[in-house]
């Protein structure tokens, strides 16, 4: 049982605080998902249950927490570790040891726990996360999603009543997450485990949890209910649910099942197009202008193996292209060949007609951008603005010959009051805008983007979205790179399916989202005859019958 | 505390000396004694012992333990670098680090940095041997010492301006030389050697070290100091406002408000 | 795979030899003993970055040290040229005594070196910091994190310079190495804030160790100045009574780990166990250690000086020293 009474919370120096008067409930065994953009204090609230806050972030905190009836505050970490197993983000910035058993065996050192008993603790944690194929395993060669897992099993390893995780898939492939998210299901239903957990993805997991509590951007109270009545009162929810409020039904649907109860039989009459979809029907270019970028027989191999095995592939100005495909198929790759990075052994890269092997990675990056998975690799300077005038500086150029004023480009990406701040205090969707803008500081005839969204909330994703349209309106060539499908619907103008190295289909969205089970956006599934794919689509569908 | 701090500082001065007179053994005893090196390394092994215990209870805070990880992981990085791409002599970019975050973040925290960083980089490379305690002894020392740096650089109001940048790059050449001449001294022992006749005047020992370190390793040692100097003027400025910035999420402890 | 202990025990047998012999004859065989045993543990999937061969360690080291020693020596009665006096410091006779003394100190040197090389290819890193003291753990720890994120690191820096050079980034200049360093020294300080919660929610807390009375740092103080006794004792040829100081300092210390050590509650997940091959390996290194010290008295010191000799050797000290062969035939029996 964990109880919240009166708790305000101000970080240092902070002039707000970042909780504020929050009281709530969570009872023993409940599955709690903690809902709100970032930055408005989910992780803040969530190291209030073991004590980091305020042990390692200082500042002032009023009110009472309670865990299992221990104050986290008068404990502090070391001691609650016990009662409360914790999981974070970033499954690389949590390792200790390099190897599965050692790492899960880490906390039961650190308690003491005599070494008879410790072997039963670290062969149950394994169980429990399926781990025990990998118990001597290198943390190193694990995938992300293993890692994670890995993470929660020594969060586990000494039985605490209480596991709390703070965004654990934000990191990874939408295949991962998945897993990750049935595997804490599971840990719930069957050892009573207490979850609190703060997510973006809530579509799997919707239908498990029994409280939300949601934090409000604006100074309105935190709202902590069962997820029907709390959802209707938050703005930005999956596509189903959004759907469902706007269409009035009631009450929420949580799974595509208890939705399509809501849709009459009669209403979803096929139009039979979806029947002969062949996924590899050429598709009309969008303009007959010529190809900024274009790929031929593109093979790349890293040491014996292929990574690309004969890549065609041509992007034009104005449209938004995006490839999907699972871990691992090359898509990755193949953004790097198309600027230089990786240099082809066989099929060439054209950019707007001249083959980039006689250029260097600056020549073309100033005429592709390219933003990489990690936008911080890309940032060191002391303000947002240096950090364009650093990419202007690279290809010789001063922010009076700049294709564009860096000023006026930050205003374009909604940074105009973040100039003179240190990028590194930014918010994640704020950093990867930082990063867009020294990318774009030269006005690229091309954008190529790789997993844009990850880690981002849906406000942060919504802006993404405007501006690529914006870009692509702008007559730009934009190449996505990404997971989320949902995105994909919502902006895409062709798909690209990529796997083992080759493009396997490549087609208008409606075509190629549905041909693939994994790749389908909610709204198509719930409308399996329909060409819709997103709620924009479907409400005039419904609407307009 | 301030019992404490004399503790300590009578602590760093009793391993300097001691140190000291390991350095400078086969000097003092002129070839007078076999089996040097067994006792020296009893010597050095035990007063680093209680070195790194005194450094180590005072950094003990667990946001420096997860940063002197991660820093030590990225220098001892570093150094592959200079071992795999072969540099000018002796030039080494790892006292960058130790001396910029010793002098911002604390000699002890230096301290650890520059001791662990040589047995990282010698775990991962497989370089580990007889030198190794000596090496991170001494490149301890260059961490240790350099908050000594900052009465003067107050003194002259030079916080975050060039002044500063000058004189840490000085303190890197001074170093650079240092660390070789100390590293010849306790390896000479083993090249010059027990048992040959060692001339016994001071002079003369004086002229033998000379020559040995002439021509063993006065052009590394200028190299690496020369290298500190450059690192130090060309990056200083930007890593002093980085660790700067950091400084104070990682240094702080809760105190529960007595309401 | 043998104990970690087992192995320690054997280097330190190993090193002991290495360190009170300059016979060539000895140090020879002790090298080849030390060969046959990397050759054997030696595994096809050892990282290429790993050592040095001490085969090419030496192919540098003894020209090098046999010079060094040959300019600086002027002993000795075999003179093969002589450098002008007029040259600063190193003018003289270049005797062939000084020559052979240089490379017997190049010699030892290698041995050191693949004694070590042993140690590196035998044990895993992690297992060899389980052996830190326990009043070292934060310590331990702070080795085991940067063990842990070398290969995070070199990642991290590959990502760097592709995410730099797609913004238009050319290594030309040493300062061009700022885009490069920065990002990295920025996620470094990044990541350790985010490691730091995740070490105090699993229970570490270092400041357990900080807990420290008065009473260690005064045993401390006086262990040291016993050890500054000492060593100026035995400096001054007053063996007897240094090594008396010399032991009680080391004590102290030990003491003093000791009682640091009792306050950091700590236990360990993992037990190799400790079997017969073992004790066959400790007590091969026992024999060899104990037998090269007792038989070897006479025939273990090689000096060339004034004039060359041909080194004695002893076939008893000789056959002791194969006890360190142990490994090797643990290691073939599996």
């Amino acid at each position: 049982m964990i109880h919240f009474e009166h708790v305000t919370y101000t970080y240092p120096d902070a002039a707000r605080p970042a909780l504020r008067d929050v009281s709530l409930p969570i009872p023993a065994g409940a599955f709690a998902l903690v809902m709100g953009a970032s930055g408005v204090g989910k992780s803040t609230l969530l190291r209030c249950l073991n004590g980091l806050v305020p042990h390692f972030s200082g500042g002032t905190l009023t009110g009472r927490v309670t865990v299992e009836g221990h104050d986290p505050v008068t404990r502090g970490p070391q001691e609650m570790s016990r009662l409360v197993g914790f999981v974070f983000q970033d499954p690389e910035a949590q390792f200790v040891m390099d190897r599965v058993e050692d790492e899960i065996a880490f906390a039961l050192e650190n308690a003491a726990i005599p070494t008879g008993e410790m072997s039963a603790c670290v062969e149950g944690a394994l169980e429990q996360l399926h781990l025990i194929p990998l118990r001597r395993r290198k943390l190193e060669t694990l995938s992300g999603g293993e890692k994670q897992r890995v993470a929660i099993a020594s969060a586990l390893a000494l039985h605490p009543r209480v596991l709390v995780l703070d965004e654990p898939t934000s990191q990874l492939d939408p295949q991962s997450a998945a897993e990750l998210l049935d595997a804490l299901v599971r840990l719930n239903k069957t050892l009573g485990l207490t979850v609190v957990l703060a997510e973006h993805r809530l579509e799997r997991i919707l239908p498990f949890v029994d409280q939300v509590i949601y934090l409000p951007d604006d100074d309105a109270p935190v709202l902590s209910g069962p997820p029907r009545r709390v959802l209707p009162h938050v703005p930005l929810l999956p596509p189903l649910q959004t759907l469902a409020q706007a269409l009035g039904w009631s009450p929420l649907p949580l799974t595509l099942e208890e939705a399509r109860h809501f849709v009459s039989t009669d209403s979803t009459d096929s139009t039979d197009e979806t029947d002969s979809f062949n996924p590899l029907k050429s598709v009309q270019s969008v303009d007959r202008t010529p190809a900024v970028v274009r790929a031929r027989g593109l093979e790349v191999a890293y040491g014996p193996t292929l990574a690309l095995r004969g890549v065609d592939m041509a992007l034009y100005r104005g449209e938004i292209v995006a490839l999907l495909g699972r871990n691992g198929a090359g898509k990755t790759t193949l953004l790097k060949s198309l600027v230089g990075l990786l240099r082809p052994q066989r099929g060439e890269v054209q950019l707007e007609g001249h083959p980039i092997a006689t250029m260097d990675v600056a020549e073309v990056c100033r005429r592709v951008g390219y933003l990489p998975q990690d936008p911080n690799a890309l940032l060191f300077a002391d303000t947002v603005l240096d950090e364009l005038h650093i990419t202007l500086h690279n290809h010789g150029l001063t922010p009076s010959t700049a294709p564009i004023a860096p000023e006026t480009l930050l205003a374009h990406l909604g940074l105009a009051d973040k100039a003179q701040q240190y990028p590194r205090d930014l918010s994640v969707g704020e950093r990867q805008r930082v990063a867009l803008g020294a990318i774009m500081v030269t006005q690229p005839a091309a954008l190529l983007l790789d997993e844009p969204t990850r880690g981002l909330d849906y406000r942060a994703k919504t802006q993404l979205r405007d501006l690529l349209r914006a870009w692509r309106d702008a007559a730009l060539a934009i190449l996505l790179v990404s997971h989320d499908v949902e995105l994909i619907a919502e902006t895409a103008d062709r798909v690209m399916v990529m796997d083992q190295g080759v493009i396997v289909a490549h087609g208008r969205p409606a075509e190629v989202l549905r041909a693939w089970p994994t790749f389908t956006p909610q709204i198509a599934q719930m409308f399996p005859k329909q060409s819709w794919l997103t709620v924009k689509e479907a409400l005039a569908g419904i609407v307009g019958i | 505390m301030r019992g404490r701090n004399l503790f300590a500082a009578l602590i760093y001065g009793l391993t300097a000396a001691v140190g000291l007179l390991a350095f400078l053994y086969p000097v003092i005893t002129a070839g007078r004694t076999t089996n040097t090196p067994l006792l020296l390394a009893f010597v050095v092994g035990l007063s680093f012992v209680a070195l790194l215990l005194e450094v180590q209870g005072d950094a003990a805070n667990t946001r420096f333990v997860a940063l002197l990880g991660i820093l030590t992981a990225i220098n001892a990085v570093l150094r592959f670098a200079e071992v795999a791409i072969p540099g000018p002599g002796g030039f080494s970019p790892v006292f960058f680090l130790i001396i910029l975050t010793g002098y911002v973040y604390g000699g002890r925290f230096g301290f650890l940095l520059g001791a662990l960083t040589l047995l990282v980089s010698a775990l991962i490379t497989g370089g580990v041997g007889p030198w190794l305690p000596y090496q991170m002894l001494t490149a301890g020392w260059v961490g240790l010492s350099a908050p000594l740096l900052r009465p003067p650089i107050r003194r002259l109001h030079a916080e975050g301006r060039r002044p500063e940048i000058g004189l840490l790059a000085l303190f890197g050449l001074v170093w650079g030389l240092l660390y070789g001449a100390l590293m010849n001294l306790s390896s000479w022992s083993f090249i010059v050697g027990p048992g040959a006749p060692m001339p016994t005047t001071f002079r003369e020992i004086v002229r033998l070290y000379t020559a040995f370190y002439v021509t063993t390793s006065l052009l590394w040692d200028l190299a690496r100091g020369f290298g500190n100097v450059a690192l130090i003027l060309a990056f200083g400025a930007p890593t002093l406002r980085a660790l700067r910035r950091f400084h104070k999420r990682f240094s702080f402890t809760y105190q529960p408000q007595t309401a | 795979m043998l104990h970690a202990a087992a192995w320690l025990v054997w280097l330190a047998a190993a090193l002991i030899i290495a360190s009170v012999t300059r016979n060539p004859l000895y140090l020879t065989l002790l090298l080849a003993v030390l060969m046959t045993t990397i050759r054997t543990i030696r595994r096809p999937e050892t990282p290429s970055t790993a050592p040095l061969a001490p085969g090419r360690f030496a192919l540098y080291v003894i020209p090098l040290a046999a010079i060094i020693n040959a300019l600086l020596s002027r002993v000795g009665e075999t003179v093969l040229c002589t450098i002008p006096t007029n040259w600063p410091l190193i003018g003289g006779p270049i005797t062939a005594e000084a020559l052979t003394y240089g490379a017997l100190n190049g010699l030892l040197l290698t041995t050191l070196f693949a004694a070590f090389t042993v140690l590196n290819l035998a044990v895993p890193v992690h297992d060899l910091i389980r052996f830190v003291p326990r009043a070292f753990y934060p310590v331990a720890v702070i080795t085991s994190i940067a063990v842990t994120f070398v290969p995070t690191t070199l990642r991290q820096i590959q990502q760097i310079r592709e995410a730099q050079a797609i913004r238009g980034h050319r290594m030309r200049r040493l300062r061009d190495w700022l885009p490069l360093f920065m990002p990295l020294l920025i996620g470094g300080l990044e990541r350790a804030l985010q490691l730091a919660e995740a070490l105090a929610a699993r229970g570490f807390a270092a400041e357990t160790v900080k807990a420290r009375a008065g009473g260690t740092q005064t045993i401390s103080i006086a262990g040291l100045l016993a050890i500054l006794g000492g060593g100026l004792l035995v400096a001054w040829q007053e063996v007897r009574w240094g090594t008396v100081l010399l032991g009680v300092g080391g004590a102290a210390i030990v003491g003093t780990l000791w009682l640091a050590g009792r306050r950091v509650p700590h236990t360990t997940y993992r037990r190799t166990p400790w079997g017969y091959r073992e004790w066959l390996v400790t007590g091969g290194a026992f024999v060899a250690g104990a037998g090269f010290l007792f038989f070897g008295q006479a025939t273990r010191v090689y000096n060339p000086y004034p004039a060359l000799t041909w080194p004695a050797f002893d076939i008893l000290t000789g056959t002791a020293l194969l006890g360190l062969l142990l490994p090797v035939l643990v290691a073939e029996s599996e």
